[in-house]
Protein backbone atom coordinates (compact mmCIF):
# COMPACT_ATOMS: atom_id res chain seq x y z
CA UNK A 1 0.00 0.00 0.00
CA UNK A 2 1.34 3.44 -0.93
CA UNK A 3 1.76 6.51 1.19
CA UNK A 4 -0.25 9.70 1.36
CA UNK A 5 2.05 12.68 0.78
CA UNK A 6 1.42 16.33 1.70
CA UNK A 7 3.29 18.98 -0.34
CA UNK A 8 3.58 22.38 1.36
CA UNK A 9 4.81 25.28 -0.78
CA UNK A 10 3.43 28.74 -1.56
CA UNK A 11 4.39 28.19 -5.21
CA UNK A 12 1.79 26.16 -7.10
CA UNK A 13 4.46 25.61 -9.78
CA UNK A 14 6.79 24.03 -7.25
CA UNK A 15 4.01 21.82 -5.84
CA UNK A 16 3.35 20.53 -9.37
CA UNK A 17 7.06 19.93 -9.99
CA UNK A 18 7.62 18.10 -6.71
CA UNK A 19 4.54 15.96 -7.43
CA UNK A 20 5.83 15.21 -10.91
CA UNK A 21 9.27 14.35 -9.50
CA UNK A 22 7.66 11.86 -7.10
CA UNK A 23 5.89 10.19 -10.01
CA UNK A 24 9.02 10.22 -12.22
CA UNK A 25 11.03 8.73 -9.37
CA UNK A 26 8.60 5.80 -9.31
CA UNK A 27 7.98 6.16 -5.58
CA UNK A 28 5.08 4.27 -4.02
CA UNK A 29 2.33 6.69 -2.95
CA UNK A 30 -1.45 6.75 -3.18
CA UNK A 31 -2.45 10.40 -2.92
CA UNK A 32 -0.73 13.78 -3.05
CA UNK A 33 -2.34 16.52 -0.94
CA UNK A 34 -1.30 20.17 -1.26
CA UNK A 35 -1.08 23.20 1.05
CA UNK A 36 0.16 26.74 0.32
CA UNK A 37 1.49 27.54 3.81
CA UNK A 38 1.90 26.12 7.30
CA UNK A 39 -1.64 27.02 8.37
CA UNK A 40 -3.18 25.08 5.49
CA UNK A 41 -0.76 22.21 6.13
CA UNK A 42 -1.83 21.87 9.77
CA UNK A 43 -5.45 21.83 8.62
CA UNK A 44 -4.77 19.02 6.13
CA UNK A 45 -2.82 17.02 8.72
CA UNK A 46 -5.74 17.25 11.17
CA UNK A 47 -8.26 16.08 8.55
CA UNK A 48 -6.42 13.54 6.39
CA UNK A 49 -4.31 10.48 6.99
CA UNK A 50 -0.88 11.75 5.88
CA UNK A 51 2.23 9.57 6.00
CA UNK A 52 4.92 12.10 5.06
CA UNK A 53 5.14 15.89 4.56
CA UNK A 54 7.45 17.66 2.10
CA UNK A 55 7.63 21.32 3.07
CA UNK A 56 9.19 24.56 1.90
CA UNK A 57 10.62 26.95 4.51
CA UNK A 58 10.07 30.48 3.15
CA UNK A 59 6.28 30.90 2.92
CA UNK A 60 3.81 33.67 3.80
CA UNK A 61 1.31 33.44 6.69
CA UNK A 62 3.14 30.56 8.45
CA UNK A 63 6.62 29.54 7.33
CA UNK A 64 8.10 26.06 7.47
CA UNK A 65 9.87 26.60 10.81
CA UNK A 66 6.72 27.93 12.50
CA UNK A 67 4.78 25.03 10.97
CA UNK A 68 7.19 22.51 12.50
CA UNK A 69 7.03 24.29 15.86
CA UNK A 70 3.22 24.31 15.92
CA UNK A 71 2.96 20.73 14.64
CA UNK A 72 5.28 19.51 17.42
CA UNK A 73 2.72 20.67 20.00
CA UNK A 74 -0.24 18.79 18.51
CA UNK A 75 -0.57 15.29 19.91
CA UNK A 76 -2.28 13.61 16.96
CA UNK A 77 0.08 14.83 14.24
CA UNK A 78 3.41 15.59 15.91
CA UNK A 79 5.03 12.30 14.87
CA UNK A 80 4.27 12.56 11.13
CA UNK A 81 7.68 12.89 9.42
CA UNK A 82 8.51 16.15 7.62
CA UNK A 83 11.18 16.58 4.94
CA UNK A 84 12.20 20.13 3.96
CA UNK A 85 12.50 21.11 0.25
CA UNK A 86 13.81 24.64 0.11
CA UNK A 87 16.28 27.17 -1.27
CA UNK A 88 17.31 27.57 2.38
CA UNK A 89 20.17 25.19 3.08
CA UNK A 90 22.18 27.01 5.73
CA UNK A 91 23.28 24.90 8.68
CA UNK A 92 21.53 27.28 11.06
CA UNK A 93 18.05 27.08 9.54
CA UNK A 94 18.24 23.39 8.63
CA UNK A 95 19.58 22.72 12.11
CA UNK A 96 16.60 24.56 13.58
CA UNK A 97 14.23 22.57 11.35
CA UNK A 98 15.80 19.29 12.48
CA UNK A 99 15.63 20.35 16.12
CA UNK A 100 11.88 20.78 15.57
CA UNK A 101 11.49 17.31 14.07
CA UNK A 102 12.40 17.59 10.37
CA UNK A 103 14.08 14.39 9.22
CA UNK A 104 16.09 15.86 6.33
CA UNK A 105 16.31 18.46 3.57
CA UNK A 106 16.63 18.75 -0.21
CA UNK A 107 17.92 21.95 -1.79
CA UNK A 108 16.03 23.57 -4.66
CA UNK A 109 16.82 23.22 -7.54
CA UNK A 110 16.68 19.43 -7.53
CA UNK A 111 16.40 16.55 -9.99
CA UNK A 112 13.90 13.65 -9.86
CA UNK A 113 16.94 11.42 -9.25
CA UNK A 114 17.78 13.41 -6.13
CA UNK A 115 14.18 13.10 -4.93
CA UNK A 116 14.31 9.34 -5.48
CA UNK A 117 17.69 8.98 -3.74
CA UNK A 118 16.61 10.91 -0.66
CA UNK A 119 12.94 10.01 -0.33
CA UNK A 120 13.00 6.48 -1.73
CA UNK A 121 13.99 4.87 1.58
CA UNK A 122 11.12 6.68 3.32
CA UNK A 123 8.36 5.66 0.92
CA UNK B 1 33.83 37.31 -5.13
CA UNK B 2 32.84 37.54 -8.81
CA UNK B 3 29.16 38.44 -8.49
CA UNK B 4 28.46 38.31 -12.24
CA UNK B 5 29.85 34.77 -12.47
CA UNK B 6 27.84 33.78 -9.39
CA UNK B 7 24.66 34.99 -11.15
CA UNK B 8 25.59 33.03 -14.29
CA UNK B 9 26.41 29.83 -12.39
CA UNK B 10 23.36 30.07 -10.13
CA UNK B 11 20.94 30.76 -12.98
CA UNK B 12 22.34 28.09 -15.28
CA UNK B 13 22.10 25.50 -12.49
CA UNK B 14 18.40 26.32 -11.98
CA UNK B 15 17.60 25.99 -15.69
CA UNK B 16 19.72 22.89 -16.24
CA UNK B 17 18.34 21.08 -13.20
CA UNK B 18 14.68 22.10 -13.20
CA UNK B 19 13.93 22.81 -16.88
CA UNK B 20 16.57 20.66 -18.63
CA UNK B 21 17.51 23.77 -20.65
CA UNK B 22 21.05 24.93 -21.35
CA UNK B 23 21.03 28.74 -21.14
CA UNK B 24 23.46 30.90 -23.08
CA UNK B 25 24.71 33.76 -20.90
CA UNK B 26 25.93 37.15 -22.05
CA UNK B 27 28.67 39.11 -20.34
CA UNK B 28 27.78 40.54 -16.91
CA UNK B 29 27.02 44.27 -16.99
CA UNK B 30 28.12 46.39 -14.04
CA UNK B 31 26.30 49.70 -13.67
CA UNK B 32 23.65 50.85 -16.14
CA UNK B 33 22.68 49.12 -19.36
CA UNK B 34 21.52 45.85 -20.78
CA UNK B 35 17.82 46.45 -20.10
CA UNK B 36 15.30 44.25 -21.91
CA UNK B 37 11.71 45.10 -22.80
CA UNK B 38 10.12 43.17 -19.95
CA UNK B 39 6.42 42.32 -19.69
CA UNK B 40 6.89 40.54 -16.38
CA UNK B 41 9.34 41.11 -13.55
CA UNK B 42 9.72 39.09 -10.39
CA UNK B 43 11.61 40.74 -7.53
CA UNK B 44 12.89 39.31 -4.29
CA UNK B 45 14.28 41.33 -1.40
CA UNK B 46 17.61 40.49 0.25
CA UNK B 47 18.52 41.32 3.84
CA UNK B 48 21.13 40.91 6.57
CA UNK B 49 24.77 41.19 5.32
CA UNK B 50 23.78 41.86 1.69
CA UNK B 51 20.81 44.21 1.30
CA UNK B 52 19.03 44.76 -1.95
CA UNK B 53 16.96 43.05 -4.58
CA UNK B 54 17.24 40.30 -7.15
CA UNK B 55 14.99 40.70 -10.20
CA UNK B 56 14.13 38.50 -13.17
CA UNK B 57 12.96 40.60 -16.15
CA UNK B 58 11.25 38.68 -18.98
CA UNK B 59 9.53 39.52 -22.26
CA UNK B 60 6.16 37.75 -22.47
CA UNK B 61 7.35 35.05 -24.88
CA UNK B 62 10.25 34.05 -22.63
CA UNK B 63 8.07 34.00 -19.51
CA UNK B 64 5.52 31.76 -21.26
CA UNK B 65 8.32 29.54 -22.61
CA UNK B 66 9.86 29.13 -19.13
CA UNK B 67 6.48 28.37 -17.56
CA UNK B 68 5.49 25.94 -20.30
CA UNK B 69 8.78 24.08 -19.93
CA UNK B 70 8.44 24.07 -16.15
CA UNK B 71 4.90 22.68 -16.20
CA UNK B 72 5.07 20.62 -19.37
CA UNK B 73 2.15 22.36 -21.03
CA UNK B 74 1.28 25.08 -23.55
CA UNK B 75 0.98 28.54 -21.96
CA UNK B 76 -1.15 31.12 -23.81
CA UNK B 77 -1.08 34.23 -21.60
CA UNK B 78 0.67 35.88 -18.65
CA UNK B 79 -1.58 34.26 -16.06
CA UNK B 80 -1.13 33.23 -12.43
CA UNK B 81 0.91 30.17 -13.44
CA UNK B 82 3.42 32.41 -15.25
CA UNK B 83 3.69 34.84 -12.33
CA UNK B 84 4.22 31.93 -9.95
CA UNK B 85 6.80 30.23 -12.16
CA UNK B 86 8.90 33.36 -12.72
CA UNK B 87 8.71 34.06 -8.98
CA UNK B 88 10.04 30.59 -8.30
CA UNK B 89 12.91 31.15 -10.76
CA UNK B 90 13.80 34.32 -8.82
CA UNK B 91 13.56 32.38 -5.57
CA UNK B 92 15.90 29.58 -6.69
CA UNK B 93 18.46 31.93 -8.30
CA UNK B 94 18.50 33.98 -5.10
CA UNK B 95 18.95 30.77 -3.11
CA UNK B 96 22.00 29.88 -5.18
CA UNK B 97 23.40 33.41 -4.75
CA UNK B 98 22.85 33.05 -1.02
CA UNK B 99 25.11 29.98 -1.08
CA UNK B 100 27.78 31.88 -3.08
CA UNK B 101 27.75 34.84 -0.69
CA UNK B 102 27.83 32.45 2.27
CA UNK B 103 31.06 30.95 0.87
CA UNK B 104 32.33 34.54 0.87
CA UNK B 105 31.45 34.89 4.55
CA UNK B 106 28.28 36.94 4.01
CA UNK B 107 24.84 35.79 5.12
CA UNK B 108 21.65 36.75 3.24
CA UNK B 109 18.04 36.52 4.33
CA UNK B 110 15.59 35.99 1.46
CA UNK B 111 12.13 37.54 1.23
CA UNK B 112 9.20 36.08 -0.71
CA UNK B 113 9.09 37.04 -4.43
CA UNK B 114 6.74 39.72 -5.77
CA UNK B 115 5.80 39.64 -9.46
CA UNK B 116 4.61 42.52 -11.64
CA UNK B 117 2.97 42.16 -15.08
CA UNK B 118 2.47 45.02 -17.52
CA UNK B 119 3.51 46.66 -20.77
CA UNK B 120 5.07 49.81 -19.34
CA UNK B 121 6.78 49.79 -15.98
CA UNK B 122 10.21 50.43 -14.52
CA UNK B 123 11.85 49.26 -11.34
CA UNK B 124 14.03 51.65 -9.39
CA UNK B 125 15.25 52.68 -5.98
CA UNK B 126 18.34 51.97 -3.89
CA UNK B 127 20.52 54.96 -4.82
CA UNK B 128 24.17 54.09 -4.34
CA UNK B 129 23.61 50.37 -4.75
CA UNK B 130 25.88 48.21 -6.90
CA UNK B 131 24.07 46.84 -9.95
CA UNK B 132 25.13 43.68 -11.77
CA UNK B 133 22.94 42.40 -14.60
CA UNK B 134 23.36 39.34 -16.81
CA UNK B 135 21.42 38.72 -20.06
CA UNK B 136 20.52 35.11 -20.82
CA UNK B 137 19.21 33.61 -24.04
CA UNK B 138 16.66 30.81 -24.04
CA UNK B 139 15.41 29.45 -27.38
CA UNK B 140 16.63 32.60 -29.15
CA UNK B 141 15.01 35.16 -26.84
CA UNK B 142 16.67 37.19 -24.10
CA UNK B 143 15.78 37.82 -20.47
CA UNK B 144 17.73 39.58 -17.74
CA UNK B 145 18.71 38.72 -14.19
CA UNK B 146 19.56 41.86 -12.21
CA UNK B 147 21.09 42.17 -8.76
CA UNK B 148 21.13 45.50 -6.93
CA UNK B 149 22.87 45.33 -3.60
CA UNK B 150 24.76 47.06 -0.83
CA UNK B 151 27.00 45.43 1.73
CA UNK B 152 25.64 46.11 5.21
CA UNK B 153 28.03 47.93 7.49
Amino acid sequence: MGKNVLLVDDSSTMRKIVGRSLRQAGLDFDNIFEAADGIEALDVLEKESIDIVLSDINMPNMDGISFLREKSTREGIKDIPVFMISTETGDDIIGEAKSLGAIGAIKKPFTPEKVNEVLGPLM
Amino acid sequence: MNVGQAIIDGTQEVFTTMLMVELVSGDPIEGKGGDVEANITSMLGLGKDIRGMLAVHCPANVAKDITGTFLGMEVEELDEDVKDAIGEIANMVAGNLKVSFKENGQDIELAIPTTVVGDSFRTGGMPGATRVAVPFTMNGSTFLIELKYMVAT
